[in-house]
This record gives structure tokens, sequence and C-alpha cells, in this order.
């Protein structure tokens, strides 16, 4: 409660001297348990501001909304460590100006919300360095467990299952910060790469194309997983490749603004002769 | 509507022998869109382009597909006729049914249809096929020849003589490379340096040639006809604008004792210094890591001797940039070190040397003026031996290709010894005699018949120390007898290995090497001389041991390919290049980073009053080269490759 206290007052500060033209923060939801994002402009707004330890959603995606930031105006928001690396990637990505953004930084044990030190993602880069040793998800999925433990036949059976349930609704792709291209593969029409219809050939490829495209940039927020309709446990998945990048190109995504995207850089000194 | 033309080449009995073209032409004059189709002997024959034109003419045909042999062969021959009978020479496309069908079946019936398949597959792509104009670039006409050995030495003075400007690069303080350092040249025996000498005076003084010396090559860009080069000119300390050359400093230098990289360690030098007296340009450098001055702050007794006050001992690197429109690369070889031959003992007996010191010996320039003197302890020798292929034709240790030049030099080397040391004897190990060339098995059996060189089939395996002499201990395989020989000194015919640098510099320029080093042509045998990236060429022993007529030959074969590159204003290049959907592009630049030739910027998209919309990828022609690097990175599907869209592409696969 303090820290929600004391989050209200600095937006309500920050709004009041032009530092920032708008935040994005939590408010009450349906339920007791659910949050919906809140957009502040003024004073008044800015006493509707929630933070708990329900406040679980990523909200780095509505910084790329267009036109949002095309004024070069500052936006504050209130991040988690994860959603601070979702920054870092965006901008690494050209999507946003990282001077333009306050991070309201926050964090949780249990029911316990303490704030972050810090206001832009350079002073947040120790913590995330700290994450990138020692991460607080790594963390015992059992799901995950078990499907490590499946020879590549039980593997497939268990996705093919999983996938039959998908209805190509693009839920994930919405709540995905990372999905910010205006015109997405599978929509693309001439060729149609991707089967439109949700049987499992075509869902299959929607989320095999889905991982690929996230890799490397996916930095397990969980709000695909959790907007999927259907429960498909789908940050299984990006988590599995997450450790694949790790492992195979030392990338560990979003610790910087300027990281080099790890699919599209290449170093001429790779041992590699396939690039020139 | 489209309406294909689809035309079956027999290739003689090439692809009519396996595959039933008669059935073939039937089978596809059914598929949907197909207008003609029909077969013949031989398409490529000028009455079989003649078919396939006017073919096009009275059908109206709005693309074609020649099913025959490679695209490598006659792409460009029909694409020609295409266009001469009035259609967009992209509208054509072949089917391999050669290489990919015929030759490699042995079932009549499996490859017709098998190729029913290629075809229908090609057919279904040229439906979709787009009308393209090759991209007009223009051409900067000034070549960059990279090395002044030799090899560049004859390419800058062809490209020159024929009116086009050159810059020339050498990273030593003087031109001359590696010919500069022999004496007598195989077979006519001619004084190396009186005949690179006056070719070195007339590439410094002509007037369309511009000579950066102890210069390198820092970063390539661009693409050919238009180059961004940057060379750095290492400081000499020498200001070359004052400089006579008169040597005053260089008799005054204390340090005396550097070990000659010219005279490959026979020698000495000072340290400030021409790294030999035919220098050109005539100017010394100083040679920072031995001068006192510069390791403890004192000395300058060069500044002090100069009357010109021509050192400064405050000069830095400086960059040079340069705008070119062809480059000759001609950065030569090294020769491989022979300590790796424990056996052979060089590096431990000190009359073990290697056939580039011998050459240094029996110069005339040389430490030892052109006399034989052993180098333990300046005595004449009088039994020397010769061991050919130490490094070459050896998986196990050394290379595995022949060097090449070795068993001629080896050949001169006895010669030169017989005629200097009239007693004098000389056994030549060897495994076999490669003397082809004009005049050359002519000269090795001088070598043998006239200066009396005794030549032993076999290998050496051990030699050592004893009584003062060298004791060689091989084997003849012809007698099939052990030899054991107690010579002065031991001649080592060490392999042609590329420079240490190579691969690294290789990507700064952006060609490509094979497994040793050496830099790959586009085509071993009809493209031998350009590499494969456009508008740069290689000349001498940089692409594979080469001896200087080679060198020379293929020096002036890449002046020539340069000069037609410089007789046009614009060059016309393959319009196969990634293309960009601007409305769909996210901006996120990773196909700037995955690019491999630096080929896409960013672009500004405006509203009506220049207000800034957003940025988007844009392919700049000129660079592309086409390779699919980006188009297989963008998320949003944005880029695609003209001439192998996806859609062209996915109708292929469907077609199959």
């Amino acid at each position: 409660m303090i820290t929600q206290e004391k989050y209200r007052t600095t937006v309500k500060e920050l709004l009041a001297n032009g530092s920032i033209k708008m935040a994005i923060g939590y408010r009450p939801g349906s339920t007791s348990d659910r949050r919906r994002p809140l957009f502040i402009r003024t004073s008044e707004e800015a006493d509707q501001l929630v933070l708990d330890s329900t406040c679980i959603t990523n909200l780095s995606g509505y910084l790329v909304t267009e036109g949002l930031l095309s004024d070069e105006k500052r936006v504050g928001i209130f991040l988690r460590p994860e959603g601070i690396r979702s920054i870092n990637i965006l901008a690494a990505e050209y999507q946003l100006n990282v001077d333009q953004i306050i991070i309201f930084g926050f964090d949780f044990t249990g029911r316990e919300v303490r704030a972050l030190q810090g206001q832009t993602t350079g002073d947040f880069s120790a913590l995330l360095s700290e994450i990138r040793e020692n991460p607080p998800l790594a963390t015992k999925e059992p799901l995950l467990e078990r499907i490590e433990k499946m020879n590549a036949k039980e593997r497939f059976d268990f996705w093919q299952q999983e996938f039959s349930r998908c209805i190509k609704c693009y839920a994930c792709r919405q709540a995905c910060p990372m999905c910010y291209c205006r015109r997405c593969i599978v929509d693309s029409n001439q060729p149609q790469w991707v089967n439109t219809s949700s049987h499992t050939l075509g869902n299959f490829e929607w989320n095999v194309v889905r991982a690929f495209h996230l890799s490397g940039r996916c930095v397990q927020c969980g709000n695909c997983d959790r907007a999927c309709p259907v429960n498909i446990p789908l940050r299984l998945i990006n988590q599995r490749m997450a450790k694949e990048v790790v492992d195979g190109f030392d990338h560990f995504a979003g610790l910087s603004p300027t990281q080099e995207p790890v699919l599209a850089s290449f170093k001429k000194d790779d041992t590699e002769t396939f690039i020139l | 509507m489209a309406k294909i033309g689809v035309f079956i080449c027999h290739c003689g009995e090439n692809i009519a022998a396996k595959v039933d073209c008669t059935k073939l032409a039937a089978a596809m004059g059914e598929h949907p869109g197909v207008e003609v189709s029909v077969e013949y002997k031989y398409f490529c024959s000028d009455p079989g382009q003649e078919s396939v034109k006017k073919a096009i003419r009275e059908n109206n045909l709005t693309g074609i597909v020649i099913a025959a042999c490679s695209p490598r062969m006659h792409e460009a021959t029909f694409r020609k006729a295409c266009a001469e009978a009035g259609l967009n020479p992209y509208l054509c496309e072949i089917a391999n049914i050669r290489e990919q069908c015929s030759w490699v079946h042995t079932d009549g019936d499996m490859a017709t249809a098998k190729a029913a398949d290629i075809v229908r597959s090609m057919v279904e792509k040229v439906k979709r096929n787009n009308i393209l104009q090759p991209i007009e670039v223009p051409v900067t006409r000034r070549a960059l020849v990279i090395g002044g050995g030799i090899a560049g030495l004859q390419a800058a003075l062809d490209i020159a003589n024929a009116g086009q400007e050159v810059v020339l690069v050498e990273r030593e303080p003087s031109l001359g490379g590696h010919m500069a350092q022999l004496s007598e040249t195989f077979p006519t025996l001619d004084c190396s340096q009186c005949i690179m000498t006056p070719r070195m005076v007339e590439t410094a003084q002509h007037p369309n040639i511009r000579l950066l010396t102890y210069a390198e090559i820092e970063s390539v860009d661009g693409y050919i006809g238009n180059f961004k080069v940057r060379v750095r000119m290492k400081a000499r300390y020498v200001d070359m604008n004052a400089c006579t050359g008169c040597g005053d400093c260089i008799t005054k230098c204390p340090v005396k004792k550097i070990s000659s990289e010219f005279d490959c360690g026979l020698g000495k030098r000072t340290a400030i210094y021409t790294p030999f007296a035919q220098s050109v340009p005539n100017m010394p450098v100083i040679d920072k890591a031995s001068c006192i001055y510069f390791k403890n702050g004192k000395c300058k007794t060069c500044q002090k001797s100069c009357e010109l006050n021509a050192i400064n001992f405050e000069m830095q690197d400086e960059f040079i940039d340069l705008e070119i429109g062809a480059i000759v690369v001609a950065t030569g070889f090294q020769v491989q070190n022979t300590a790796l031959y424990g056996e052979y003992g060089y590096g431990k007996f000190p009359d073990v040397i290697t056939g580039l010191q011998f050459e240094r010996l029996a110069s005339a320039s040389g430490p030892t003026a052109g006399r034989i003197l052993r180098p333990s302890d300046g005595k004449e020798p009088e039994n020397v031996v010769f061991i050919q292929c130490a490094g070459s034709r050896d998986p196990s240790k050394g290379v595995r290709y022949c060097s090449k030049i070795c068993c001629m030099y080896t050949a001169k080397h006895a010669m030169l010894y017989a005629h200097k040391v009239h007693d004098g004897k000389t056994h030549i190990f060897y495994m076999d005699i490669r003397a082809a060339g004009k005049g050359y098995d002519e000269f090795t059996r001088r070598a043998i018949e006239e200066d009396e060189a005794s030549y032993v089939r076999g290998r050496v395996s051990k030699l050592w120390q004893e009584n003062g002499k060298l004791m060689v201990r091989g084997v003849d395989t012809l007698l099939g007898k052990p030899v054991t020989v107690a010579a002065d000194m031991v001649v080592l015919a060490t392999a042609m290995v590329p420079q240490p640098n190579a691969k690294e510099f290789a990507k700064t320029i952006g060609i490509a090497y094979d497994e040793y080093g050496f830099y790959n042509e586009a085509h071993l045998k009809l493209r031998p001389v350009e590499s494969s990236t456009a508008g740069v060429f290689l000349a001498g022993a940089c692409q594979s041991p080469k001896d200087i007529p080679d060198s020379v030959a293929q020096a002036s074969a890449t002046a020539s390919k340069v000069l037609a590159l410089f007789s046009k204003e614009k060059l016309e290049r393959e319009p196969v290049i990634a293309v960009n959907n601007e409305a769909t592009c996210a901006g996120c630049w990773g196909c700037v980073l995955a690019c491999p030739y630096n080929a896409i910027e960013k672009k500004d998209i405006r509203d009506r009053s220049g207000k800034l919309v957003k940025q988007v990828a844009y392919v700049n022609p000129g660079l592309c080269q086409g390779c699919g690097t980006c188009v297989s990175f963008c998320r949003s599907n944005s880029l695609d490759l003209a001439g192998f869209t996806e859609k062209q592409i996915f109708a292929e696969v469907m077609g199959l």
C-alpha cells in the first residue's frame, strides 16, 4: 500500500510539472484478482492507480501503440523486471526511444510489493544482469520438467494434443509486447504460408512460427500464456527457446537498449563460413 | 491470361536418351496456361533459337520455359533470344532436365515423370514472373591494384597505359615483391632485377598511376564500379616530399644489426632503411620497433645527419579515402616455414637454407654479392644437396598441393651453383620433375646434361651433422637403395603458401578463399581471373602458386577485365535484388544488421506536410547482391526477392 501511495504521488508530480504526458499503470478489473491497464493523464486518474501482487501483466506493449511516442514527449510506465527487458528489446529494435520512457519499477515477493530504484533502463542494468545469473523463474515448472523427460514422439503427441485446442484467435499475438508488426506473416496471403483454418497442421505452423519469431526476444512475461482462452501452456515453448538462445549464442534478451538482436547480427570473425 | 511456351530440348542424346521428349511435350501441352509445347534436337542452336523467337511472336506468349540443361549454361542465351522477340527476358525460365534429371537417372519412365514435374513447376513459376529491368549503376573509372610485386605492377601498367587511372597500394616500403629478391629467372636465366627494376621505375613515374607504398587497405565498402576504399598510410617518419634518397641517414644509423627481411635473414640492415639499394621509391622508413629513439627517447642521429630536415619523429598514420571502380588483388605469397620439418634441421643447422635464401646468395645485389658462400663460416660449399617438395605434396605435415615453381627453381639453383662453383657437386632429391611450360623441360634437361646436376629420385628421411658436414640420408627409389650424401650446404625447396593474413584480408575485401587461404576464382576454367565478388579480380600467386610468366599473363588478363568494365559509362546488373513492402515494414532494422553487403538503409516516410510518419527499410539496388538473407530474416514478410518472390517459389513448389 505504501508503495502504491508513493507512486500515485510521484505520477501526479511528474504530470503536474510536465515531465511526462501520460503514465501507464493498473486499475481494478472485473474481479478482485484481475487488473486492467490504466492510462493516467490527470491527477484524478492517478488516484485510480492500483499496485499490488495481482499486477502481473507486462504493459510495455502499449508503448508501441501507433502515434503514442511520435510527439517525442515522455511517457511513464509501471514495469516489473521482465517489462524493463521488453523495453530494452523494443529499443534495440527501434520501436521506441528509451529517453522517452520513465520507468516506475516494481516487483513483489508473495503479496509484498516493493519499488525498484531507478527511472531509465540504464538504472536497472545491474538488476537485469543479476536476473541473468539467478533467474527467479528458473524455476520449477513441473510440466516443463515432464516434457523434457519425454522422447520426441511423446513430445510431439503432447503438443499436438495442446494445439488441437487452438482456435486461432491470435490473443497470444495481441498480448505479446514483441508482436508489433503492422502486418503479421499469418495475415499475408500471397502466398498463404500459414494455414488460416484451425486444424492441427495450421495450428502447428502458427505456433512454431511464433516460437521462432520470439526466439532471442521473449522475456517470459507470460502475457501470451494468460491471454490464451484455451489454456495452451505457451510460456513453456518460449522458455525453452530462450534457453536454446542462451546456450547456443550466449544471448540473454533485453539486457540493454543497444544489444543487437541475436538472429539479425553476425560477427565477421564467426568461425562458420556461411557468411563472407 | 497466361500463354506459356514450353520448349523441350533433346540436347542430342543427353536428354532424349532417357526422357521421352515427345510424351513430355504432349503432357505439357495439356497443362493449363500452356499455349505451345514443342520439342527439338538443339534449342541452343541458331535454328533452335529462331524457332523459339518465332513461337513467341506468333502466339503472343507471356512467358516461356526452356526445358534443357542447367541455367548456368544457357539462361543468358535464351533470355537474349526472348528480348530479341520482344518479350521481357525475365519472363524466361529454364527447367533443368539434364543435370538434374536425364544424367542422373537410369529408368526412362521415371525420368520422364520427373522431367514433367520439373517443367510443370517452372511453368507455374513463370506464370507469376514479373517484368524486370536491369539495374544501371555508374562506373568510377579508377582501378585499385593491391600489391606491388610483378603481378601488381603488370596490371597497373597495362591499365594505366590504356589511359585509365590506377592507385597502386604496396604495404612494404618499396615496390618489387618477391621477384625483386630473385637472382636469375628460369628458363632464360635473365637477371630478375634487370627486368624488374625498369618496371618499378616506369610505374612510379607513370602519370596515370598514384603510388602508395608503406600503405595498407583498411576497409573496402561498396560494389562493382563504386567501391569506397580506405587506405592507411603507415608513418614512415620520413617526409617523402623533402627526402632525396641520399642515404646519409642510413649510413649514420647506429643500429646496424637488424636481420634483413629482404635478404631472408642472411644480411643485416639499419633501423632507418630501404629494403634494397634499388628500392622504388628510394626513400627510407624508420623501423619503429628497432629505433633507439622510439625505445628510450634518445638518439635522433638520422635527424641530425639529414640536411633536408626530412625526418619527422612526430609523424602519425594517415588515412586516404578513395573512390574506386575495380580492384585487382595481387597480394602474392609467402614461403612456408620449413622449421616444421624437424628431420631437415632448418633453423637448427645454419647451412640448411630455403630456396628463397639461396636466391639471395646467388643474387648480385645480395649479402654475398652473388658468391655462393655458406652462412655458417662463409666458405664456398663443395657439395650442395637440394631437397624438393620440402612441404609441398605432403598431406601429413605440409600442404597437399604442388607448389608448382620448385622443380624449376631447383634446377635453376643447381645450374647457377655449377656456373659459379665450377668443381662443385649437386644432388637433387625429388619426387617427380614437373617441368611443363615453354622451354621448361629443355631447361631441366640442360641442368642434368650440361651442368651435371645429379637427380636422385627419393625422399630424405634424416639430416645430421658429422665432422663439419651435413649428412643427408635418403633413398634412391630407382636403385632401391638407401643413400647418404655428405654435403656442405642443403637447400630446401619450400612450398609457396598464402600470406599469413590472407583469410582476414579476404574478409576485408569480401572475396572467397579456399582451405589454404588462396583466393577463389569465379570459375576455375571459364572465369579464372575474376573473384566471386563482381569488380574484384585476382592476379598472381594470391590465387594459387604461380611462376613469373603465369603471374604476368594473369595480371594482363585482369587489366583487360578492368578495361572492359571501364569501357562503359554505366553498368548493367541483374535485377535480382530484395524489394521492401513499405506499407508493412515495421522498421525493426533487423535486415540492416543482417545484410552482409550493407545494402539496406533507413528511409523516411513523410506525409504531404513533410511530417515524418515512419521510417522503413530501403534496399539500395546498386549494393544489393540478391543473397536473400534479409528476406529470410524479415518477420513481417515485408522483404521479397525480385525474380524469386515467395509467391513464385510457392507456386513452383505447389506445381510439383
